[in-house]
């Protein structure tokens, strides 16, 4: 019994760091922009999407494939700021929720047509192995997935807190109009924050690849995930987003193991509305950071 | 002059009533009729979203809660009772108001795009629910609705002319509605927590009240709906009765047409459905996820170039005329 908690766990803990990546992207783009990115379950699956073929046609490991992942999708993420979101950022809420959701369907919808409702996976050499400790099982391509996920988590905090450009970004994100006072260039700071959220999606992706299968609908379990995790950890703070990941990760587990297997939606769904009836401002206490 | 419409407009709307009264005689293709009851049944999904996201600005991207629950109900109650959808129909919208109160409770905690995203999260959780409904609610294989033949006091006509009236008779009700409300202190009271809750709150409007009230009549219209449909296609199951499609037409139909205006939804249901029939008749079905590429398209148009959709261009040209009448006389 203990074992199976244990190992509920641990395969939530694993899967949440890929969570992480996605909530983090999300509340980073809320914090600094003040937009929710409906579409940021859409840059996952186009992550996935480069790393399937850079696997298939070039015999490039997924994980590998960062390399091209996050660089491809940090320059799309400051060309959708410059030359979309931009031109919608005023009091009025409409245009920025429907902006961003329109890029989503368009994207879902595209990808879609290109590549068919079909499920692509990749095999690689570390896909089926897993280490073993006792009774417990920890997949080798999990296990990385969520190395590397914290890996990029803790390069973000350190980018946030030593850089100009990541004090700029945190600037901006607690006083917008004060840190354009002290002489921050708004556009600039948003391409970047932009082009990071959507590198951070496009390295979910890339990681998932090895255990997880690729196709349209795909960025929708992980933007769902995301967005209860961003309102429970509090609007706008990485960490409240980090930390709220992995548990969203584990409940999801838990659901999975003693509910039954299609529970985890559910569980999730109720982890957003007793976060909403009883702590809205999430679980910092409203402070974004 | 009654109800404060000029005896002009008055013969305008009779004149165009006339028309669609009409218009199922005239044409007798199956297919366009079904087209045309699909632009009066979007366009009253429509205007029943627009009553709460166009005029208080509460961006839902739920409605497909209320529409499920509106078509649940009166199947649940004609399958297993033998109760009319007439009446199904009116308990449907009674049972999605009583839903609406906890849902708008939740919801309405957040503002903007969160509201937005819990609203989604509710009526996915809303379609899980009636999945695991097996013995009460047929879960996921859903059922077909037994077909009486010409039953209109069961809301099943031989004749597709039949459901037209049915569908045109509620998008008169939804559009009488909306107008009313306009006028009335409740429409001014809406557009001002639009514009800015804060602002409306600190001049003494209840907003928190005038939202719940608005949600009220909004999901009991989105419930009639509902109903409506599940009778017309003879089936249901969950992932029809829930779709999130439902819910992102009812938004986008208001918003491609002009949002917050009364015949925006109806005139963004036109264009929209008109371009889905006309793609499907050049493509066929043989193309997944045309139909919402174009939608996505024609929506980010309208956001980056004109917010205030089809109508801000047809005021406009409107004005330019009328400007250019006046200036020649």
């Amino acid at each position: 019994m203990l074992e199976t908690v244990v190992q509920a766990v641990i395969n939530g803990l694993l899967i949440g760091g890929i969570y992480a990546l996605v909530s983090i992207g999300v509340t980073l783009i809320f914090g600094v922009v003040k937009i929710v990115n409906f579409a940021q379950g859409e840059f996952v699956m186009i992550g996935m999407y480069i790393s399937f073929y850079l696997a298939t046609q070039f015999g490039m490991d997924p994980i590998v494939s960062l390399v091209i992942t996050m660089p491809v999708l940090f320059a799309a993420g400051v060309l959708i700021q410059h030359f979309l979101i931009r031109r919608v950022l005023g009091p009025n809420d409409m245009p920025q929720i429907f902006l961003t959701f329109a890029l989503s369907l368009l994207l879902l919808n595209l990808a879609l047509m290109l590549f068919t409702a079909n499920y692509r996976t990749v095999h690689t050499f570390y896909s089926d192995e897993a280490f073993h400790i006792g009774e417990l099982n920890i997949p080798v391509a999990k296990l990385i997935a969520f190395v590397v996920a914290m890996f990029l988590s803790g390069a973000l905090w350190v980018f946030l807190h030593t850089t100009d450009l990541g004090k700029a970004m945190r600037a901006a994100s607690q006083n917008r109009d004060v840190a354009m006072l002290m002489g921050i260039n708004p556009n600039r700071v948003f391409c970047v924050a932009l082009g990071i959220a959507l590198a951070l999606a496009g390295a979910a992706g890339s990681l998932l690849m090895p255990f997880y299968s690729a196709y349209p609908f795909v960025g929708q379990v992980f933007v769902l995930m995301a967005f209860v995790a961003v309102v429970l950890g509090t609007l706008g703070n990485v960490i409240g987003a980090l930390v709220a990941s992995l548990m969203m990760g584990v409940a999801e587990s838990l659901g999975i193991q003693f509910v039954g297997a299609d529970s985890g939606l559910i569980v999730v769904f109720a982890m957003l509305l007793l976060t909403l009836a009883f702590k809205p401002t999430g679980l910092g206490g409203g402070r974004a950071r | 002059m009654m109800f404060g419409i000029s005896t002009r407009v008055w013969l305008l709307l009779a004149a165009g009533a006339a028309v669609l009264i009409a218009l199922p005689l005239v044409v007798t293709s199956s297919f366009a009729i079904d087209i045309c009851i699909r632009i009066l049944m979007f366009s009253f999904i429509g205007v029943a979203w627009n009553l709460m996201g166009g005029y208080a600005k509460q961006l839902s991207l739920g409605h497909a809660a209320y529409f499920g629950l509106g078509a649940y109900t009166s199947t649940i109650m004609q399958i297993n009772y033998g109760i009319s959808p007439w009446i199904g129909m009116v308990a449907g919208g009674v049972v999605a108001m009583l839903a609406s109160l906890p849902i708008g409770w939740l919801c309405f905690r957040l503002r903007g795009p969160y509201f937005t995203i819990a609203t989604i999260a509710t009526a996915q959780a809303l379609m899980l629910i009636f999945l695991k409904f097996r013995d009460f609610a047929w879960g996921a294989e859903g059922t077909t609705i037994p077909n009486l033949g010409n039953a209109p006091l069961m809301m099943q006509f031989e004749e597709k002319a039949g459901y037209y009236y049915v569908a045109l008779g509620l998008l008169a009700l939804g559009l009488a509605i909306t107008y009313q409300m306009e006028k009335s202190w409740m429409g001014y009271y809406l557009v001002a927590i639009g514009e800015d809750e804060d602002a409306a709150e600190a001049i003494g409007v209840n907003a928190p009240r005038i939202k719940r009230d608005i949600y009220l009549i909004s999901s009991f219209l989105t419930a009639l709906a509902g109903t409506f449909y599940t009778q017309y296609i003879y089936f249901i199951d969950p992932a029809t009765a829930f779709s999130f499609n439902i819910s992102i037409e009812a938004a986008l139909v208001s918003i491609v047409g002009g949002i917050g205006t009364l015949w925006g939804p109806v005139i963004g249901t036109i264009l929209l459905e008109t371009t889905s029939a006309l793609l499907q008749s050049w493509l066929g079905s043989s193309l997944g996820g045309v139909q919402l590429t174009v939608y996505s398209l024609i929506l980010m148009a309208v956001i980056l170039w004109r917010p205030t959709g089809l109508m801000g261009i047809m005021t406009e040209w409107y004005q330019r005329l009328f400007r250019r009448r006046s200036v020649q006389t």
